[in-house]
């Protein structure tokens, strides 16, 4: 037990040299503290010292320490943090939004989180101290502008005026047809029964494909990973797919041929209440680069 | 591309459910790799049912800038599953140990005459066959252009094999200074080369290395896409095991660095009043650049540094100014 403290205060000790805290304004104590909250958010209670240890050193306690040092105002912090990061939100935002004033506008909004302008109990709540550390300071830049960019462009589209969707041509769009064919549960139940034995890689890689129609790059970047590998995977996917729900189409009683047949009907012939089924999130999507045909029956 | 049934993107999006979304930390760190393996599952799992996610990610991932962050280099194994490429290794293999064979033989009935002749005169042999030993403890020596080039090229050719008999070499080029004693204004590619005539302390020109241990090797050897950042207080930083742990390369004392841009060996680093250092060998060696356009010189802190590839970048200044480069900064122009 004293030996495992003993290690406990020699790494934490470590850490703070690491951090290079006291130059900006962050005592031990503070650091401490601060490792004790982040490791309490995603340790399960009954980690041990060795774990507790380990996980504290996988920090990028350097710019956890910045972060933390500007969300309590210092001075010294802020100079640094706008030196490294000023120029790169701006650059971040371009790449986001595609369009100069959007990207100006969504910088300066993070940026005023950043700083935290907005005043809870007399103290500045700034964003940037939920940093944890976990990743690059960068990185989580990038994405907590990404994910106020998706937040803003869903906000706006709640907010589309009925001149705009006319253009669209939205407001004037042919309802979608009741259908009158009832979809066979075999079916649901055979695609069912496949895709939940589906691994959470490949379950990834179809819906960022196929749903969200993301290129072949940009699945690769996120699992890291080159793309003929998700190419090669998709492939292989897709044919095993077929094959599997075939066959389970003919445990549930349904000759070769009417399975084959079942798996052609297109599904806008189906009647089946997707909004119920949908998730908001599962909408129609929001951003990808290719253009997306609108979602079969979504009920709309 | 083989398509889906229509039926199956249909489950595929009616079977998404929602749960707690992971907050911007564990994105940023499931893109990065940073996350253990429990964590980057969970992450996963719940990317692969999240639309939302899945757009944030995608978005904060398709970045460029990200000093290799994403290591692109294919699954091996994956590879492997095809039947015609595993014998095409099985069939380079054999070749290549048949080289190996071929070449340690005639290796071999070269180098016994040179024994026999160090036997006769020590003092010669040593010339002629320098002692790894001697060159790995001492830090001051440099292999020479011509040699460095070479074993450059061996280890852009070899991949991820580390010859045995260069590691001393290389290990002893690690630990010297930084030559970019020959420091010339707007070439960046010529302060590069080692000089010869570079003196065995190492040169008083050179600021020598602050901390940590660089060995180049590693990288070879472990075939892993390296990552690059700067510390806050302006030190470079590279990672060779996805970000678990990070070296300090020296480039320069007491200069502290701002901006970074990385593109395979290419690494460029900037800071404060124009300091921009470049290394054309994954940050072994570095020079220093003076960006001059019009008999004017880049002066103000660099504060972003960019190069899309190894010929065109873009320097910016705290004082909004942008100047480019189209030759890899041997030319710039002030925008």
């Amino acid at each position: 037990m004293g030996e495992t403290s003993a290690r406990m205060e020699s790494v934490l000790a470590d850490i703070y040299i690491k951090s290079k805290c006291e130059l900006c304004g962050l005592s031990r104590a503070q650091f401490d503290n601060i490792l004790a909250e982040i490791g309490r958010k995603y340790l399960p209670a009954d980690s041990t010292q060795n774990e507790v240890c380990d996980f504290y050193a996988s920090l990028r306690v350097e710019e956890l320490a910045l972060a933390r040092a500007c969300a309590t105002g210092n001075e010294h912090a802020w100079e640094v943090f706008l030196t490294r990061y000023r120029e790169k939100l701006y650059e971040i935002a371009g790449y986001i939004t595609k369009e100069s004033s959007t990207a100006r506008e969504l910088a300066d909004s993070i940026y005023a989180d950043l700083y935290g302008t907005v005043r809870r109990d007399g103290e500045r709540a700034s964003k940037l101290a939920s940093y944890t550390g976990r990743g690059s300071l960068e990185g989580w830049l990038r994405t907590v502008m990404a994910q106020e960019h998706v937040n803003r462009y869903r906000r706006q589209r709640r907010l589309v005026s009925l001149d705009e969707e006319a253009e669209e041509g939205a407001q004037f769009a042919t309802a979608e047809p009741e259908t009158a064919i009832v979809a066979d549960p075999r079916v649901e139940g055979a695609v069912d029964e496949v895709l939940a034995a589906l691994g959470p890689e490949e379950r990834f890689v179809l819906a960022s494909y196929f749903l969200d129609e993301r290129t072949l790059a940009d699945i690769a970047r996120s699992l890291g990973v080159h793309e003929s590998t998700i190419s090669r995977k998709l492939d292989k996917l897709a044919k095993s797919l077929r094959k599997q729900i075939l066959a389970s189409l003919g445990r549930r009683g349904m000759s070769r041929r009417q399975a084959q047949e079942a798996l052609e009907v297109d599904v806008r012939d189906l009647r089946v209440n997707i909004r119920s089924r949908l998730a908001q999130e599962t909408g129609r999507p929001a951003f990808s680069k290719k253009k997306a045909e609108t979602p079969a029956g979504d009920g709309s | 591309m083989a398509e889906i049934p229509k039926i199956v993107k249909q489950r595929l999006q009616a079977n998404a459910k929602l749960a707690d979304h992971p907050e911007p930390n564990l994105l940023s760190a499931f893109l990065e790799r940073s996350l253990g393996q429990r964590e980057q599952s969970e992450v996963l799992r719940h990317l692969s049912l999240c639309m939302n996610c899945r757009e944030i990610v995608s978005l904060s991932g398709a970045q460029p800038n990200v000093a290799g962050v994403v290591s692109l280099t294919p699954s091996r194994a994956a590879w492997l599953l095809w039947p015609a490429l595993r014998w095409g290794a099985a069939m380079a293999c054999i070749i290549v140990v048949g080289a190996a064979i071929t070449v340690h033989q005639r290796h071999e009935s070269v180098q016994h005459p040179a024994t026999r002749a160090s036997l006769s005169s020590p003092s010669k042999s040593t010339q002629a066959i320098p002692d790894m030993a001697a060159l790995s403890r001492s830090p001051n020596l440099n292999p020479g252009p011509v040699q460095a080039a070479k074993q450059r090229t061996s280890r852009s050719n070899s991949g991820n094999h580390r010859a045995a008999d260069s590691i001393p070499v290389e290990m002893a080029d690690a630990k010297m200074p930084s030559p970019f004693a020959e420091v010339v204004p707007g070439r960046a590619k010529d302060a590069v080369a080692p000089s010869d005539a570079e003196p065995a302390t190492g040169g008083a020109a050179m600021n020598s290395p602050t901390s940590g241990t660089f060995f180049p090797d590693d990288l070879a050897a472990e075939n892993l896409a390296p990552r690059w950042t700067l510390s806050w207080d302006g030190v470079l930083q590279r990672s060779l095991d996805s970000g678990r742990t990070w070296q300090t390369v020296p480039v320069a004392s007491h200069l502290i660095l701002r901006a970074l841009a990385a593109n395979g060996l290419d690494i460029w680093v900037g800071g404060k009043a124009g300091a921009l250092f470049h290394s054309s060998d994954a940050g072994q060696h570095w020079a220093q650049v003076f960006p001059t356009a019009n008999g004017q010189s880049f002066v103000g802190d660099i504060v972003g540094v960019e190069f899309r590839d190894t010929l065109n970048g873009k320097l910016t200044s705290s004082n909004r100014e942008i100047w480019i480069t189209s030759d890899a900064g041997q030319s710039w122009q002030k925008q």
